[in-house]
């Protein structure tokens, strides 16, 4: 009865729910939601976090050169998927030598086809042509890249949209900052609560192990880990930061762990005779996830600040993947192109800015201290 | 004390080994060689033979496997060699020794400037605590502190060396000494290193500047809400004496630890604002030794870091059992 696989449980569990929101205060994550709206720079930024997250996912249909899609040959395709992944470019397009000038070649080699085109035809790859889509001009490179109608942010050296880079960017943005985020808290919760729950020689190994990380520098660890890969892709990269950056979350896990499991529900827990793991992940782990959030937040924070550094030192992903890091980098080598400047950087610096606000703002609704300081 | 103390350095020194022996592990296992790869940019006529390679390799105990390598590393160490670097043919200590002077002149003026104007600030701060001015105040620093260093670079690069070139504002746009530098009178020295400076300092000093201020303006406004705070406004003490003499200086303990953690910042530089302005400092050491795979002088600085770090984290402890009676090590 004890080990009761998940199944064996929904009738106390159904009990104490209905019990709760008439007797309990209410709860923890409703509370800090009702503080965290009342924030309005908060607000704001969690707006501008969402907002930035539909752009990233929607970017192939804001900005492209490929149709969100089209009727070509009877059959109705999806070409601007490619931009997520280039295997998903449909395989008819390279037999029929479209060469990714769709606009002329859909027109041209299928009279009764049609297309529903991204709002402004533009690439993050290459640069666009005179006349590829009807009426536009070409790119153009060098100092006359400045914005204008066409290149609203202006373009590179090479004549490539930066618009359009800095949109395609925000996915990888969004991307590096979950999936980083995501391996470091992953790694930091496990070592964390194994650390704070067994105590003993446990935490005496595993906190060497957070402080052995913590003092190597970060650069070594991330530029060492890269070389060791050969040909980093996005992926590396994003995972190499993650495992560089779990200990700010081990730690704290961690401290609330040594905190918790003194209390009498873990007691409780122990005396029906539940797994250690049990305890751990079902009694503790909600009960020390709130503060826990708060590294998390600024995580993602500093792990779009890495990912661009390093791309910003020529270390990020490879060439075709757009990076605000390096376009920055394209600009440090044209600093009279003031537009390869100021658009990346703040996007970098909005993006930084939010994640720490949401960080703090959720620090300050989550932690009990601050709460009773606010009123 | 005492005792405390021993554990301490014993647990530090068995980190530092352990510290030392993964980061050779890592870069050992680096693609490409010291060697090989400044070969490879030089023309194919000049690459060297095989026996040649071998018998550079043999010189630099390249061609021993990284875990026996490691052990003479040590080894040499403890007999107060540190090597010499593989692509610059002179000791690591002597490159180290050559590049700390740039980085100091940048990370301390930084660090005396941040805690000189993030004092005054975080006081202002704390006693206008809620007011407009304070909100304009703690938002600014704010954006600073989320600011990248090295997009607030390229801001001020483009704009000082860019777009005011040619006017007396003019700033240089990168290196720590002009040209013409040795013809200079000593004065004009000065002015033309100030010069270089004034860039990469700001780039350094706002973000510890903001994360300064916050840090003694939340430490403060605990401090201001304790019963000893009331009893001396009470008494009549004057608001400055209240807040310097009676509140800040019982902030000072965890502004002492701060100053401990900072340390090893001192000395490591920053890798990207170095890279871009080309200061001849320890982060540009450490990215080339990096990219050269010079293997001495990457250990010979991740060495020194982290013997940094773990002694600004004891002496941080130490000093908070120093200024908090409370505190103490037994």
């Amino acid at each position: 009865m004890m080990s009761t696989p998940r199944g064996g449980i929904p009738i106390p569990q159904r009990d104490t729910s209905a019990l709760a929101p008439r007797v309990g205060p209410r709860g923890l994550w409703r509370e800090a939601w009702i503080r965290f709206r009342r924030r309005r720079l908060a607000m704001l930024a969690l707006a501008y976090v969402i907002a930035l997250a539909v752009v990233g996912i929607l970017s192939p249909a804001i900005v492209g050169t490929r149709p969100i899609i089209c009727k070509y040959k009877g059959k109705i395709y999806f070409p601007a998927l490619a931009y997520y992944n280039r295997r998903w470019e449909p395989e008819i397009f390279f037999r029929d030598k479209f060469r990714q000038r769709y606009p002329e070649n859909l027109k041209a080699r299928d009279p009764h086809s049609w297309a529903i085109w991204p709002l402004i035809y533009q690439d993050p790859y290459r640069r666009v042509t005179s006349n590829e889509w009807p009426g536009q001009p070409g790119n153009p490179t060098g100092a006359q890249g400045r914005p204008n109608r066409y290149n609203l942010m202006g373009t590179t050296q090479e004549g490539i949209d930066v618009f359009a880079q800095l949109v395609h960017g925000a996915r990888t943005a969004l991307l590096v900052g979950l999936v980083s985020t995501g391996v470091a808290a992953v790694i930091g919760i496990i070592i964390g609560a194994l650390a704070g729950y067994f105590g003993g020689w446990v935490d005496i190994t595993l906190s060497r192990l957070i402080e052995l990380v913590m003092c190597i520098p970060t650069l070594v660890l991330i530029l060492a880990l890269l070389a060791i890969i050969e040909k980093p892709n996005i992926w590396h990269v994003m995972v190499v930061i993650g495992i560089t950056g779990w200990t700010g979350v081990a730690r704290l896990t961690r401290g609330e762990f040594i905190r918790l499991k003194n209390t009498e529900f873990v007691l409780a827990a122990q005396a029906m005779g539940a797994s250690g793991l049990r305890i751990i992940f079902r009694h503790i782990l909600p009960n020390a996830l709130a503060p826990v959030l708060v590294p998390i937040s600024f995580g993602v924070a500093s792990a779009i600040l890495i990912e661009s550094g390093l791309s910003f030192l020529g270390f990020g992903p490879p060439p075709p993947h757009p990076s605000w890091g390096t376009l920055l980098n394209a600009g440090r080598a044209n600093l009279q192109m003031w537009w390869l400047v100021v658009f990346p950087g703040a996007a970098i610096f909005l993006t930084v800015l939010a994640y720490n606000l949401l960080g703090e703002a959720l620090q300050e609704v989550t932690d009990p201290r601050l709460r009773e300081a606010g009123k | 004390m005492f005792g405390y103390l021993v554990r301490r350095i014993l647990i530090g020194l068995g980190t530092l080994i352990l510290i030392t022996f993964v980061v050779y592990a890592l870069i050992r296992n680096m693609p490409g060689t010291p060697i090989t790869d400044r070969l490879m940019e030089a023309d194919p006529s000049r690459r060297l033979r095989k026996e040649d390679l071998e018998r550079l390799m043999r010189a630099y105990g390249l061609d021993k496997p990284w875990y026996v390598a490691y052990f003479h590393w040590m080894g040499n160490l403890l007999q107060g060699d540190l090597g010499r670097s593989i692509s610059r043919k002179q000791p690591v200590t002597t490159l180290i020794g050559e590049r700390i002077g740039p980085t100091l002149l940048l990370s301390a003026t930084s660090l005396i400037l941040a805690y000189l104007l993030a004092v005054p600030l975080g006081l202002y701060a704390s006693v206008r605590n809620g007011r407009p001015d304070e909100r304009l105040l703690s938002t600014l620093l704010y954006m600073l502190y989320s600011l990248p260093s090295f997009v607030a670079a390229l801001f001020l690069l483009s704009f000082f060396a860019v777009r005011l070139a040619g006017t007396p504002f003019e700033l240089p746009l990168f290196g720590m000494h002009s040209d013409r530098f040795p013809e200079l009178p000593f004065y004009g020295k000065v002015l033309d290193i100030m010069r270089h400076m004034f860039l990469p300092v700001l780039c350094f000093t706002y973000g510890s500047l903001a994360y300064f201020c916050r840090f003694v303006k939340s430490n403060m406004l605990e401090v201001i809400r304790q019963d000893y705070i009331r009893t001396a406004q009470a008494k009549g003490v004057p608001p400055t004496r209240v807040i310097v003499v009676h509140a800040f200086r019982n902030t000072l303990i965890p502004f002492v630890t701060l100053v401990g953690l900072t340390m090893p910042g001192l000395l490591s530089g920053s890798v990207i604002l170095e890279q871009i302005f080309a200061w001849p400092g320890m982060g540009r050491l450490f990215f080339e030794a990096i990219s050269e795979r010079d293997y001495p002088t990457i250990m010979g600085l991740v060495l020194m870091f982290s013997v940094l770090t773990l002694v600004g984290q004891l002496l941080a402890d130490i000093l908070y059992a120093v200024v908090d009676p409370r505190v103490t090590y037994s």
